[in-house]
């Protein structure tokens, strides 16, 4: 077996350690794997990180010409797309791109909730433009694994 | 009925390229700003008392109000809100000093060579030590018990020179830094200027 084949089974046992992990796995655990949970978190805490200064300085966000009106506006669409991501995870691509062109942008108006929540958003529009899901047939799944059980008492016999 | 399970997985890839996509977008804007030395919107308020100096201010649109504001140690203090419209400063320089644990006082400074042009500046101020002068000066007072809107000093035109400034809040809608240089340094203790008798 030469190196290449070894890392491709490397990686398929990976993956079946984590289907069988989902498989088995509380309904949480579930729930989780079906959605970017950890990229739809991450941007829920941008959002919050963004909105901290606007809302501190909410006295002057309505003066005429102020960009902490922006900031505002930057930092409560972060957090919605947050939201929107547990509930839409067939949308993650979009939302991912959306939250790190909005996360930049928060500089202007909300100083990007001190850098934290732009850096904290990237991070997070990476993991959601990155996220693919992959089904199983469960009863296939569970038969594979009977068979392959079978297989190595076979062996051991 | 076939029964089907979604598993989630991040591609590396793709993650490393969006990712990779995102710090040069945030490096391009970051880079642009330190090109042209400009921020947008810059708030620096509730972090205690900071000190702005410089040697020439000119203002129009200037008002002057009576505030009351948090700074880093109280809820409210007295202080006045100056409002310009635009300004240009020569040889800004402000700094603030900060203890920070393990390292003792330390002071940061931000200094601009060029001049500094601020479009919609609001500031708050515990003490002003400088010459001022001011054109079509007017103090008007109003029947309210509003105290922010009972008396203002407005003027049309406004300069001040050799300015020591003791300040609480600061906002600028557009900022203009030209030749700015940010540095910081080990400090015995901070800067204890306040109003005189105050006892703070």
């Amino acid at each position: 077996m030469n190196r290449k084949e070894r890392k491709i089974l490397k990686r398929e046992q990976k993956q079946e350690k984590k289907f069988e992990k989902v498989v088995e796995g509380s309904k949480f655990k579930q729930w989780r794997s079906r959605r970017p949970f950890w990229g739809a978190t991450l941007t829920v805490l941008a959002g919050l990180m963004i909105l901290y200064i606007p809302l501190h300085l909410y006295a002057i966000a309505f003066i005429p010409g102020s960009l902490v009106f922006v900031g505002f506006i930057f930092g409560g669409l972060v957090l919605i797309i947050g939201i929107c991501e547990y509930l839409y995870p067939q949308l993650s691509t979009f939302f991912g791109i959306a939250t790190i062109f909005l996360s930049v942008l928060s500089i202007m108006g909300a100083l990007g909730g001190f850098l934290i929540g732009t850096l904290l958003g990237i991070v997070a529009g990476a993991l959601n433009i990155a996220w693919d899901k992959e089904e199983i047939d469960l009863d296939t799944w569970e038969r594979n694994k009977e068979q392959e059980k079978l297989g190595e008492i076979n062996e051991a016999v | 009925m076939e029964k089907k399970i979604v598993v989630g997985k991040t591609m590396k890839k793709k993650f490393m390229i969006a990712l990779l996509t995102g710090f040069l977008a945030f490096g391009g804007l970051i880079a642009g700003f330190g090109f042209t030395g400009t921020a947008f919107a810059l708030p620096l308020g509730g972090i205690g008392d900071f000190y702005v100096e410089f040697d020439e201010l000119n203002g129009t649109d200037f008002q002057l109000l009576p505030h009351v504001g948090e700074t880093g140690t109280s809820d409210a203090e007295p202080m006045v809100r100056n409002k310009m419209d635009k300004v240009v400063i020569t040889n800004l320089h402000i700094y603030k000093d900060l203890e920070l644990p393990g390292i003792g006082w330390v002071r940061f400074h931000v200094r601009s060579t060029g001049p500094t042009n601020i479009t919609g500046l609001i500031h708050d101020a515990r003490l002003i030590e400088a010459d001022l002068s001011f054109d079509n000066l007017e103090i008007e007072e109003k029947n309210t018990t509003e105290f922010s809107q009972n008396w203002s000093q407005n003027a049309s035109t406004i300069n001040i020179k050799d300015a020591k400034i003791v300040t609480d809040y600061l906002f600028q809608t557009v900022v203009s830094l030209d030749g700015a240089k940010i540095s910081a340094e080990r400090i015995e203790g901070p800067d204890m200027t306040t109003f005189p008798g105050s006892g703070k």
